[in-house]
């Protein structure tokens, strides 16, 4: 086991220091602790190995040995290798050691890369926030930093996105950009992005000065979507008045009733986001217009009494 | 598999170890111990491989050389390939960033202080300048309500059950005050439930001081209660969803799950109150089914009529 370990440091050191690519053959006749002499076991032995680095962010890259491309060669470039020194302070260091210890992320990513940093400088905190990770997450950031064309299937659509950032917002991370078919501002939650993104290659757009990706979820999803916008009026009970003014600003009501109700108005974009917004008050809140609107909640409500009856089968419509 | 895993493991730790050492001669063992997170004999098997490790052809000037003092000082020598850490991956710079970022939003944080300067180095050299947001929501009482936790002070609080839908009055001590899946939570002794109990701070209506002064919990580094765990008491609903439902697997604490024809699936969830069902299944609508117990499916028909009787005498 530490034979490996020794092998993987060797290498990696390697294919530091080489200016020109190195062969298997090279590397076979250099390295210690050295590879098999089976061909098939050191190719298979290599390529292991290869991987390893690989997951851990080593940059390996294959380039032909000749003009003619015949043979391939391996080689680290530094430049692609080093982390370019960020000149922290002790303080600064400090207060990066207290915040991957006061919020909580799964995986070990952040203490690795805390690590890389200069490892945990003065004391961890209490833990104070908790966040989730998904596995989509650090495609879009890479795609964000490196200026990469993300392309994935999203609810049974495929689109490309020219990514501008991440946001975490209400528990749930978003990738917001420009959507390249549609050339216009969209935002994605990442984990309902199928399987992992593909990421196209680094400097391929240009994103806007003084973009602020923040705004692009802003209102989601009570207010971003991309049905046709129209105006609904909604008749929230005095018990909950105050909570609804609270969540969409004081902005939006438009008549308050001598028991304590209010009416609010919104801009409606996303029936669905609606429709969830006005069942989670439940019978505080009536939708007074427009009459459409009014009967879709009607028809959805009436068909969630016709299924759930209890005692019938499941599904049956009763008379 | 596992002596690969460690050795991956170590390989990691090792890339960030030696340039730290090289930058930093005569750290002691301890002290990088405390700074890499890991035990001194760990150390000292990283320190006793790192000899054996260097260049071809394995000569003496071409091996990694490596001095532990009497008093514990380390140096490396011969390892100039090494004097730079790996760059960071794009999960190691997300992860630092969010935490940072979440942390930075939280109220009472310096805008201007150490962690922001971190951050915006941090961003700069990864070419994410603005490019990470976390917005940890503004609920009004987090701040005096962290306060009343550190000093000890017992509180009386507006609370608003969401699960139940009815507003109540309790005496709280409070613990400590999180955020965690997108929402602030207050953990307090809660005089009136006569145990511990976790309250979502953004349904706090009102905190007054009941002027009684309560002995602090001594700070934890554990997260136990950061995540919510369902109580054996809780309702066990069977639900079937659509597709177009199937988020609620991903999202809420389900504990069985079996795969239907055409990628609909039957899942059994931990429901704490009859309004957070009713709520899911409203919203849901069609594209969820409530299988059983015959009492939920009570639960959300009730409700779906409570709200249609609003609607009947028209608008």
């Amino acid at each position: 086991m530490s034979e490996r370990l020794e092998r993987l440091l060797n290498l990696t050191a390697t294919l530091l220091e080489t200016r020109r690519p190195l062969t298997l053959d090279d590397l076979a006749e250099r390295l210690e602790p050295a590879y098999p002499d089976d061909k098939t076991a050191r190719r298979r032995a290599f390529e292991r190995d290869k991987e390893t680095l690989r997951e851990l962010g080593v940059p390996v890259s294959v380039e032909s040995v000749d003009s003619l491309g015949g043979e391939t060669g391996y080689r680290i470039r530094p430049d692609d290798y080093y982390l370019p020194d960020l000149a922290l302070s002790d303080d600064e260091r400090a207060a990066l050691h207290v915040a991957v210890t006061a919020v909580r992320l799964e995986g070990g990513a952040a203490h690795a890369g805390l690590s890389k940093l200069g490892g945990a400088e003065g004391a961890a905190a209490p833990p104070l926030a908790q966040l989730e990770v998904t596995p989509a997450l650090p495609d879009c950031f890479d795609a964000v930093s490196r200026r990469r064309v993300l392309t994935f299937r999203y609810r049974d659509d495929e689109r490309k996105l020219e990514p501008y950032g991440v946001v975490h917002r209400i528990g749930h991370w978003y990738v917001v950009g420009r959507d390249v078919d549609r050339d216009a501002p969209r935002s994605f939650r990442i984990d309902r992005i199928d399987g992992r993104p593909e990421v196209g290659a680094p400097g391929a757009f240009v994103p806007p000065a003084d973009v602020d990706p923040s705004r692009f979820v802003r209102d989601d999803p009570l207010r971003f979507g991309e049905d046709q916008p129209v105006a609904a009026r909604v008749l929230v009970d005095a018990a909950r008045a105050a909570w609804v003014t609270d969540e969409l600003g004081p902005e939006v009501v438009v008549d308050r009733r001598e028991d304590g109700a209010v009416v609010v108005e919104l801009q409606v974009v996303n029936r669905a986001a609606f429709r969830t917004w006005v069942l989670g008050l439940l019978e505080h809140a009536e939708v007074l217009e427009p009459a459409d609107l009014r009967r879709d909640l009607v028809d959805w409500l009436g068909e969630i009494v016709d299924r759930t009856r209890t005692g019938d089968e499941a599904g049956r419509r009763s008379s | 598999m596992s002596g690969q895993e460690r050795s991956q493991d170590r390989l990691q730790r090792m890339l960030a170890l030696v340039p730290w050492i090289l930058a930093n001669p005569g750290a002691t063992l301890a002290e990088l111990a405390t700074r890499f997170d890991i035990e001194e004999t760990q150390l000292e098997q990283d320190l006793e491989l790192l000899p054996m490790c260097g260049l071809p052809p394995y000569t003496a000037d071409r091996l990694i050389d490596v001095w532990v003092g009497d008093d514990g000082a380390v140096s490396i020598r011969l390892a100039e390939y090494f004097e730079r850490p790996l760059r960071l991956t794009p999960a190691e710079g997300v992860a630092l960033l969010a935490a940072g970022r979440t942390l930075l939003a939280v109220p009472g944080s310096d805008p201007a202080g150490p962690l922001a300067r971190a951050l915006e180095k941090l961003e700069r050299t990864l070419g994410a300048t603005g490019g990470i947001t976390v917005d940890v929501g503004g609920a009004n009482h987090v701040e005096l309500l962290r306060d009343a936790a550190d000093d000890g002070r017992q509180l009386e609080i507006e609370y608003y059950t969401f699960a139940r839908d009815e507003m109540t009055t309790r005496v709280v001590d409070p613990v400590r005050v999180f955020h965690a899946f997108g929402a602030w939570y207050l953990a307090a002794y809660c005089h009136r439930a006569e145990s511990d109990r976790l309250f979502r701070v953004d349904r706090v209506r009102a905190v007054r001081e009941t002027g009684v002064a309560v002995p602090p919990r001594p700070a934890t580094t554990d997260d136990g209660g950061l995540v919510y765990r369902p109580s054996p008491d809780d309702l066990r609903v069977r639900m079937r969803l659509g597709r177009a439902a199937t988020w609620v697997a991903e999202s809420l604490p389900i504990e069985a799950r079996k795969e239907l024809r055409g990628g609909r699936i039957e899942v059994v969830l931990a429901v704490s109150g009859a309004a957070f069902l009713e709520r899911l299944a409203l919203g849901l609508g069609s594209d969820a089914e409530v299988v059983a117990p015959d009492e939920a499916r009570t639960m959300v028909e009730e409700a779906a009529r409570r709200v249609l009787t609003r609607y009947e005498a028209g608008p």
